[in-house]
């Protein structure tokens, strides 16, 4: 059948969810609707996904959709669709025959979904045989051509799932997923947690994969990019709603919900003299309380009276693409365009009545707070002193197996320096050795050979050389930002308490003096007013409020260095740029420098100077941030900046 | 195959400590054992014969020669299995003594371990498998309850009800004829005698089972490979025993064989409770008659067997556990 000459009505969609609600009636807390009322369908051969912070309800809708939804969760409304047939009240055993012949799943955290003591084999022929006629030897030669495509040798059929690597695990579960040829898959953040480039090749191969085989996916995801890249339609998720559902590159061109746009809004062309990234302040909404309007309101800058009091109903929007003629020349996968829906008072206001009085303007940006870096900003900083000296450092392992000596070189011959009041940047994939030169800089590991020469207040020292007394004097000028603000933060002390742990022990400070000096660090990283928070319990906040907490200890102890080893990247996108923000003032304001940790060249061209790139241990290129990325000189660089989505790449030209 | 003979040479090499020490330790304690001995028997201040003390050395079979050649006897005596001879029981040798007990502890506590142990496993996975439901509050109370009770309180218990009041049951003892012989009614007599103490490790034992078997088995079954094998359609009996019970098992096992090697300790207080003539009771006998050749023999005993045991348990990991043949 030519599907694309196929008229909409005709095409059953392979996933019709309507109105679907589940609920979560935890025994000692408030029930929550963590789906609340969705509605979509995909059609046969569509690749859909679905973005939303994290808590959005993303995964308990994927999970609910498959029928695995377990206590205490429940759907308590709704149904679900699948080819036609209402599985929404089928019994486990009823549901089991179509498990994973006609819709199968490569979960989130996947990494653990192989069985640690079964050869893989085995887990393929479990699938395989449950669902098909196939035995034996076919069930082999069905498993090779699996594995052919997903690109993986034969040999490691036999393999336990601990002989793999991250990223072939990840393609065995995607081989695994299609071993009975679905008509349907769940990709529930798929690659969360793999190396950008190994992210990128699967991805790709995900795409190639669904192009041939023709199943439908529901992509599931916060790395909103990669998902921009991979879908032809794409559901934005928030608060257990959806919010918008766009096609892709129209949702690109013209995004409905202010939501939508500060998503897109995280992010921007490395390549351009400046760059505008923005953020949503705030967090997401309390389930478990009555809810009153729109659930997003409180964190829009957009919002208008009414979005206070009624709770914006998902309707079809018109657009520019469907008030022009141009409506039905381009066709998506299942051969039709559907009109783009949104939960949004303002964007419909503005479409259907644009005199309404207090309406604000039209926009395609999110109109909140951004974070701006320009090149001017670099130029000024490369003038300052040197603070950090990094000199031919060299780090060597070496581990004993029975009596022979393996010697790993971690770290080989790297050079460069940090000035005052700048940020340098060291980027590399997991294994380049960045995360052993910070060991080294901040004197938890020695050099093999090389210097590292920290030139602060009191003179310079050699961070190789310090120990005892002296280290314990360095380590209160160079402090850390972790990756992730939600283990580095002890979430049952209040942040009074926390601040002044680094305030008694690195200024001996008073109780006199405590409550003045916490008051002035809350209000450098914009926690204001400082007295509302003071009281305020780690857990209360958002990953981004955490993350400045985090930034505010290590401020205490009044560094003169600090490293921030990926500090945004277990934020949520939405959330990122404010971290980002809050360092490059840090750097504007004082003469600290900071040296940024990260696999991704993007944030590092937002907010580093200066670009060291490593790989396997050596300098692969070194040089200001916009050079290195407007004109890396690499090979490696290159494939670092291949691998950052760029969802806007055919939609603004540089 | 690297994984299993680096078992076995850590085996074997800790054996030899334990061999070596155990030789070790008594010479190195200071004045001579033999007159320490007499002097025990005899009292503190009595004038000692020189001739007891040698006669001392020679029952202990305390070569001459030096510390090194004794170190070669002592290893040579080993390979014969001489113990030399037991004080409380000469002139029977300390092997003979050991053998004779022996069998008594294997087959009380080598049998209600084994039984405690399935009993346990089973009940253990099958809570965890409904947990949160009466049946997971009745065996997970009902075990941390049990499991606060000493052993030797419910041995007196049940020994104070079922053999002085209602006189079920012998009291003490292993069996009532003089002299066991292999026939029915010997068997059944100690059958009769060995009910309360076993009944006492059968209710004690169980309790570690199934309350490891239950909380390894809740781990496993949050993991992403049992939600992928709901996914996959997979029926839930098969879930439950081919992906979570055998996967809670792993450490389970590695406990049943350490388990089986401490049996060569015998189980004192229920053996001295119920005068059970096993190693436990042999053990508090010679701990408390100063029984040193026997004390010793004993302490080689229940080391070696844990070693076994210990070395039994990796090989069994390392058949059941992939990951630990790389590990290692």
């Amino acid at each position: 059948m030519d599907r694309h000459a196929s008229a909409p009505d005709d095409v059953t969609p392979i996933l019709e969810v309507e109105d679907l609600t589940v609920r979560y009636a935890p025994k000692l807390h408030p029930a929550l609707d963590a789906v609340d009322h969705v509605s979509f369908s995909i059609r046969p051969g569509e690749f859909v996904g679905l973005i939303g912070e994290s808590g959005s309800g993303k995964s308990t809708l994927g999970t609910a959709v498959l029928r695995l939804t377990e206590r205490p969760g429940s759907i308590t409304g709704g149904t679900i669709r699948f080819d036609g047939m209402d599985i929404t009240s089928m019994s486990q055993e009823e549901l089991r025959p179509y498990r994973w012949r006609d819709f199968s799943t490569v979960f989130q955290s996947s990494m653990n979904a192989l069985n640690p003591v079964v050869r893989v084999e085995d887990q393929f022929r479990d699938a395989i045989e449950l669902h098909s006629s196939r035995r034996g030897g076919e069930v082999v030669e069905r498993i090779k051509e699996l594995f052919d495509l997903v690109l993986i040798d034969h040999r490691f059929i036999r393999a336990y799932p601990h002989e793999l690597s991250g990223g072939m695990k990840q393609r065995v579960n995607l081989a695994l997923a299609l071993a009975n040829d679905p008509k349907f898959v769940l990709l529930d953040e798929p690659t969360t947690g793999l190396d950008v480039v190994v992210q990128r090749s699967i991805l790709e191969g995900v795409r190639r994969l669904q192009a041939e085989q023709g199943f439908a996916v529901l992509f599931i995801s916060h790395d909103i990019g990669t998902v921009m890249d991979l879908s032809d339609r794409i559901l934005v998720m928030y608060a257990g709603r959806i919010v918008e559902e766009h096609d892709t590159d129209d949702l690109l061109r013209e995004p409905l919900h202010p939501y939508t746009k500060g998503l897109l809004g995280s992010y921007g062309d490395p390549r351009q003299e400046t760059v505008r990234i923005t953020y949503v302040p705030g967090r997401p909404p309390d389930l478990s309380q009555p809810l009153q309007g729109c659930p997003f309101a409180p964190r829009c800058p957009e919002r208008i009276d009414r979005c206070l009091t009624d709770a914006p109903p998902l309707v079809e929007m018109p657009t520019t693409r469907t008030e022009g003629a141009v409506t039905a020349l381009r066709l998506d996968a299942a051969g039709t365009w559907r009109p783009p829906r949104a939960a949004c008072h303002v964007a419909l206001l503005q479409r259907t009545e644009p005199g309404t009085p207090g309406l604000p303007e039209r926009t395609v940006r999110f109109a909140g707070p951004a974070f701006e870096k320009s090149v001017g900003e670099t130029t000024e900083a490369l003038r300052g002193e040197v603070l950090l000296d990094v000199a031919d450092v060299t780090k060597v392992f070496s581990s004993r197996q029975g009596l022979r000596r393996r010697e790993t070189l971690a770290v080989d011959g790297v050079s460069f320096q940090l000035r005052r009041g700048m940020v340098t940047a060291l980027v590399g994939q997991s294994g380049s050795g960045k995360s052993t030169l910070a060991r080294m800089i901040t004197g938890v590991d020695r050099p093999t050979s090389g210097s590292i020469t920290f030139h602060g207040r009191q003179g310079p020292v050699d961070v190789g050389t310090l120990g005892g007394s002296g280290l314990r004097g360095y380590r209160s000028l160079v402090q850390m930002v972790f990756q992730d603000p939600y283990s580095s933060l002890n979430p049952n002390k209040t942040l009074e308490y926390i601040l002044s742990r680094p305030l008694r022990n690195h200024r001996q400070m008073g109780r006199a003096e405590l409550g003045a000096a916490i008051d002035e660090l809350l209000e450098r990283v914009a926690l204001t007013p400082a007295r509302r928070y003071r009281s305020r319990h780690a857990f209360e906040l958002s990953g981004g409020q955490r993350q400045r907490v985090v930034i505010a200890r290590a401020l205490a102890a009044e560094p003169e260095l600090i490293i921030a080893d990926e500090p945004i990247s277990s934020l949520d996108v939405s959330i990122r740029a404010e971290v980002l923000d809050l360092l490059q003032r840090l750097v504007a304001d004082s003469d600290v420098g900071i040296l940024y940790i990260t696999h991704d060249l993007l944030s590092a061209r937002m907010l580093a100077d200066d670009v060291v790139v490593l790989n396997q241990g050596r300098v692969a290129e070194h040089g200001i941030a916009i050079d290195v990325i407007r004109d890396p000189q690499d090979e490696y660089t290159r494939r670092l900046l291949d691998a950052i989505p760029n969802p806007f790449a055919d939609i603004y030209k540089p | 195959m690297k994984y299993f003979l680096r078992r076995i040479g850590y085996f074997l090499l800790t054996l030899w400590a334990a061999i070596t020490l155990n030789f070790l330790i008594p010479r190195l304690q200071p004045g001579d054992p033999a007159e320490l001995m007499i002097r025990q028997i005899s009292g503190r201040d009595t004038e000692i014969d020189p001739a007891r003390i040698e006669a001392m050395r020679v029952m202990l079979g305390q070569p001459d020669g030096n510390l090194f050649e004794q170190y070669l006897a002592y290893l040579g005596q080993l390979a014969r299995g001489d113990f030399g001879y037991s004080y409380t029981y000469f002139p029977a040798t300390v092997t003979d003594v050991i053998g004779r007990a022996l069998l008594w502890t294997l087959v009380l506590v080598g049998v209600t371990l084994v039984l405690s142990f399935v009993l346990g496993t089973v009940l253990g996975a099958f809570a965890a498998w409904w947990r949160n439901s009466p049946f997971d509050s009745i065996v997970t109370l009902g075990s941390t309850f049990v499991g606060t009770l000493q052993s030797f309180w419910v041995a007196l218990l049940l020994l104070f009800v079922f053999g002085y009041v209602l006189g079920w049951f012998p009291t003490a003892g292993g069996y009532e004829a003089s002299m066991p012989g292999l026939n029915l009614e010997f068997l059944l007599d100690a059958v009769k005698h060995s009910v309360l103490p076993a009944a006492v490790l059968m209710l004690l034992g169980p309790v570690g089972w199934v309350l490891g078997m239950r909380n390894t088995m809740i781990l496993n079954l949050g993991e992403d490979y049992i939600r992928l094998a709901r996914a996959k359609g997979v029926p839930d009996k098969q879930i439950a025993l081919r992906y979570a019970a055998r996967n809670a098992l792993l450490p389970s096992v590695t406990g049943l064989a350490m388990a089986l090697g401490g049996i060569l300790g015998g189980q004192i207080l229920i053996e001295t409770t119920f005068d059970y003539p096993g190693l436990g009771r042999l053990m508090q006998q010679a701990a408390s008659g100063k029984d040193y050749p026997l004390l010793q023999a004993l302490l080689l005993f229940t080391i070696v067997g844990t070693l076994v045991a210990n070395l039994v348990a990796d090989m069994l990991y390392g058949v059941l556990d992939p990951r630990a043949r790389k590990a290692a």
